[in-house]
């Protein structure tokens, strides 16, 4: 403790005014109050002030996270040894998949933090927390086959159109990590566009090239002949209820899990730091929509449409994004109503953009999108009908 | 009777909760007016430094009504007039001779008050010197000597962290009040609201039938600016008056013995204090009188006031115009524990869930830190939950900064309570209270420039 203390002392000078790196001020600041709250006392009342701050808040949120990455530094390493034909002992699979999503965490924090740097100091305010869960974020929704700079295009994209030409965490309209996400799947439609899929091979010459054809199961729902049966064919290619529900199948990094974003989703919703009105929105807007969808359903339709609600909940990155997307309290909706009504768009969204756009499988990421466009919109509508209700003082 | 129902607001646990025991503080040699902390008033010095002074003669008077003054707390010598920057008045400093000499008021019965007419009442208050305890919503300037007011609600005790109970104040001052009372209920031509909480069943039963109104409810239910949101119902009650409990007492003694006032109950609280207790001390003694039995190996921050709407005030101050509490809490000016922002907080006070205090229901130590640094809004909503006049402060906030008087209006500024909650649980560490209370007064000043 004394020798982390003295280092910050020591270094701290460099950093301060006057100092060589005085520039990277708000780095070395936002580094050192992670190991030791600052100093500062309230000048004007109240006095005293709450325990929780953004740091504890956006911190809280990459603890939720941190299951993610396990499970998909496992599924990574897990899935190419599969194709590979490789065993899957559980450390060569470990190290596999640290061998493929290590350097993408890591070149997706060194750009991230870059682009922040530069913006703060300019700007001359403090480094703001949200870039953290942006760049923890950002990974868990890329294939692990994503060539590296990719990987840094996307985050750039994330942070400094999503974010930072807006003035910053706080100020965006829209969620960085989405934003990034969603420039990669349209500029880099190849890699990123999640019909095809995403494994590592490893030792590529000697793999039997079979075990490695295959889709996502939202590119087989999405590709079902007509009068087939969509849980026929997701049968088929062997994504089960249980294989669906736990995502041991290939995918993102660490989106495919729908049992670990529940578990996420309760940690946040538990804290408060996850609006339980969103996700709750969220979950009963999709199931809702994909049951009206089989209600329409007929024998000539597509089939698509007749797929089980829970089946659309459990595929794909749909209730990842409900946890940990939909929820950026700063690009929700603000209001309590709005934010019923935000989540349940959402859920919609998602469906009728997976079921009727066969060019999108997923469709959460941009129907979190859309509906932060309508965020603010919901918002000004509750506000306006609430103030109607005050007695007026003036 | 009537009972509102307070849901939002909340309640700190903190500990230093004063007790009930009751001590006279040491006599004071000095004794002083300040101010620097009455608001809005713009004073002007009647007397200069070594001037003879008596107990309750005027010391300044409001330049903005030259009929409102405010009398010397005591008979002596005026030992020094400190100034602040801009030439703010800040202290007013009396030496008190052995005898004080004293101006002698009428006296009245309550056969007087009877006969009196509002007119008259409001007179002899003004000239007495405790006007300006009656305060007026939502500014809480003091009251308009030409106003009628809708309502006038006395508010009993206080939530926040800490004030004098009424179950020290009230016995044996019962007679007083019910007199005080009778001189509010002529004010405000019988719309008088004598408010308690509803756990304080002590005051129910010293002031037999007198409490008309019962809320409950979380900090700061107790507030006036609260009942009368929730009571409301067309914007001409918005302009409600309201006296403290003892105030009340105050006016009663102050008309009945015919002399200004020497003595109220105070309270000593916070982890500062040795032994948390009320005080009956001097009105404008030095805080010193009663924070000298204090805690060692720290730092103390004197707050004059509750411990959120309080203001921090030098240890060799004196206790303010209407002040009837010091807290003293650490200041909390030094560096967090190493990575205490990953440890689970059982002992870290909390408005959120985020930390584990939220299942530790002692009472716990809070420093001045700020426990984080300030951030963009990050539209947690946590000040909307807390807000106990359902303003929406981050969007109010908003409004105030983009210079929108109209629509901060709208989203109900002037109901702000003042109550610093939504301070206190911001995570971004913005001065959302500072921000509304400034644009309130800043309306408040133009207003009145209109007026005149």
């Amino acid at each position: 403790m004394k020798r982390i203390e003295r280092f910050f002392e020591f270094t701290r000078r460099h950093f301060e005014k006057g100092g060589k790196l005085e520039k990277l001020w708000p780095f070395y600041e936002s580094i050192e109050s992670v190991f030791f709250a600052p100093a500062r006392v309230s000048q004007v009342a109240p006095n005293v002030r709450d325990s929780l701050d953004v740091k504890r808040y956006m911190m809280l949120v990459i603890v939720a996270l941190l299951p993610h990455y396990a499970f998909g530094v496992y599924n990574v390493g897990y899935q190419s040894h599969l194709a590979s034909g490789l065993g899957t002992d559980f450390w060569p699979v470990i190290w596999t998949g640290l061998k493929s999503v290590v350097p993408i965490v890591v070149v997706v924090y060194i750009f991230g933090f870059a682009w922040e740097t530069l913006f703060a100091s300019v700007r001359k305010h403090e480094l703001s927390e949200g870039v953290l869960v942006t760049c923890a974020l950002l990974p868990l929704t890329l294939p692990p086959t994503i060539p590296l700079w990719q990987a840094a295009a996307g985050i750039s994209f994330g942070i400094v159109i999503g974010k930072e030409i807006f003035g910053g965490t706080g100020r965006n309209f829209l969620n960085p990590a989405l934003t990034g996400r969603a420039f990669l799947y349209f500029a880099y439609p190849v890699q990123n566009s999640g019909d095809a899929v995403w494994t590592v091979l490893t030792g590529a010459k000697s793999a039997p090239v079979d075990a490695f054809t295959g889709a996502t199961p939202l590119s087989i729902a999405a590709v079902t002949e007509r009068f087939g049966d969509v849980h026929a064919s997701l049968a088929d290619a062997g994504y089960g209820v249980s294989k669906l529900f736990f995502g041991l199948y290939p995918g993102s990094i660490g989106g495919t899990t729908t049992f670990l974003s529940i578990v996420g989703a309760a940690f946040l919703m538990m804290l408060g730091i996850a609006n339980y009105r969103i996700i709750f929105g969220c979950v009963i807007g999709l199931l809702s929509t994909a049951f009206l969808l089989n209600l329409l359903a007929t024998e000539s339709s597509m089939p698509y449409l007749s797929m089980n609600p829970m089946h659309h909940l459990m595929s794909g990155g749909a209730m990842f994004a409900f946890a940990y997307m939909a929820t950026d309290p700063v690009s929700a909706a603000h209001m309590q109503v709005s934010r019923w009504i935000f989540g349940f768009g959402i859920g919609a969204l998602t469906i009728l953009i997976r079921v009727f756009n066969p060019a999108f499988p997923e469709g959460v990421g941009l129907a979190v999108l859309f509906m932060n466009l309508f965020a603010p919109l919901l918002d000004h509508i509750e506000i306006k009908i609430k103030l109607r209700r005050r007695v007026p003082n003036v | 009777m009537k009972t509102i129902r307070v849901k939002k607001g909340y309640n700190l646990k903190i500990v230093g909760s004063p007790s009930h025991l009751l001590q006279k503080a040491e006599q004071p040699t000095y004794v002083a007016l300040l101010p620097e902390h009455i608001p809005f008033v713009k004073p002007r010095l009647k007397i200069a430094k070594g001037d003879r002074v008596a107990l309750g003669s005027p010391l300044i008077e409001d330049k903005r009504n030259t009929d409102i003054q405010f009398l010397s707390p005591g008979g002596g010598r005026v030992a020094d007039i400190r100034f602040g920057p801009r030439r703010v008045i800040q202290e007013i400093v009396i030496q008190l001779d052995e005898t004080e000499k004293k101006i002698d008021f009428e006296r009245y019965s309550q056969n007087d008050i009877d006969k009196m007419n509002r007119e008259q009442l409001v007179r002899v208050l003004v000239a007495g010197g405790l006007w300006p305890l009656i305060k007026e919503l939502p500014f809480r300037d003091y009251a308009r000597l030409d106003f009628l007011p809708p309502a006038l609600f006395v508010r009993l005790g206080s939530l926040e962290p800490f004030h004098p109970a009424p179950k020290v104040y009230l016995p044996g001052n019962e007679q007083l009040f019910r007199f005080g009372l009778s001189v509010l209920n002529k004010l405000a031509e019988g719309r008088v609201f004598v408010c308690r909480h509803e756990a304080d069943t002590e005051s129910t039963s010293l002031l037999d039938g007198l409490i008309n109104l019962t809320y409950t409810g979380n900090y700061p239910a107790h507030d006036p600016g609260v009942l009368l949101y929730r009571m409301k119902s067309s914007p001409q009650e918005n302009c409600s008056w309201f006296v403290d409990g003892q105030d009340v007492v105050l006016i009663a003694h102050m008309l009945r013995n015919g002399a200004y006032p020497t003595e109220r109950i105070v309270t000593l609280g916070g982890a500062g204090a040795r032994q948390p207790k009320h005080f009956i001390a001097r009105m404008g003694a030095p805080l010193s009188a009663i924070a000298a039995d204090q805690a060692e190996n720290e730092s103390w921050r004197y707050i004059q006031g509750g411990i959120l709407s309080g203001y921090s005030a030098r240890p060799q101050s004196y206790l303010g115009f209407s002040e009837t509490a010091l807290n003293l809490l650490p200041e909390g000016n030094r560096k967090g524990e190493l990575l205490g922002l990953f440890s689970p907080g059982y002992r870290k006070t909390t408005f959120s869930r985020a930390f584990l205090s939220k299942l530790n229901h002692q009472e716990l130590e809070m420093s001045c830190n700020m426990n984080g640094s300030e951030r963009a809004c990050i539209a947690c909503g946590y000040c909307t939950l807390v807000c106990p006049v359902d303003i929406l402060p981050q969007f109010t906030y908003k409004a105030i900064l983009a210079g929108e008087v109209e629509e901060s209006l709208e989203h109900g500024l002037l109901d702000c309570v003042e109550c610093a909650l939504c301070s206190y649980v911001c995570p971004s560490k913005i001065e959302l209270f500072e921000t509304i209370k400034n644009a309130k007064a800043a309306f408040y000043k133009e207003k009145e420039q209109v007026r005149r």
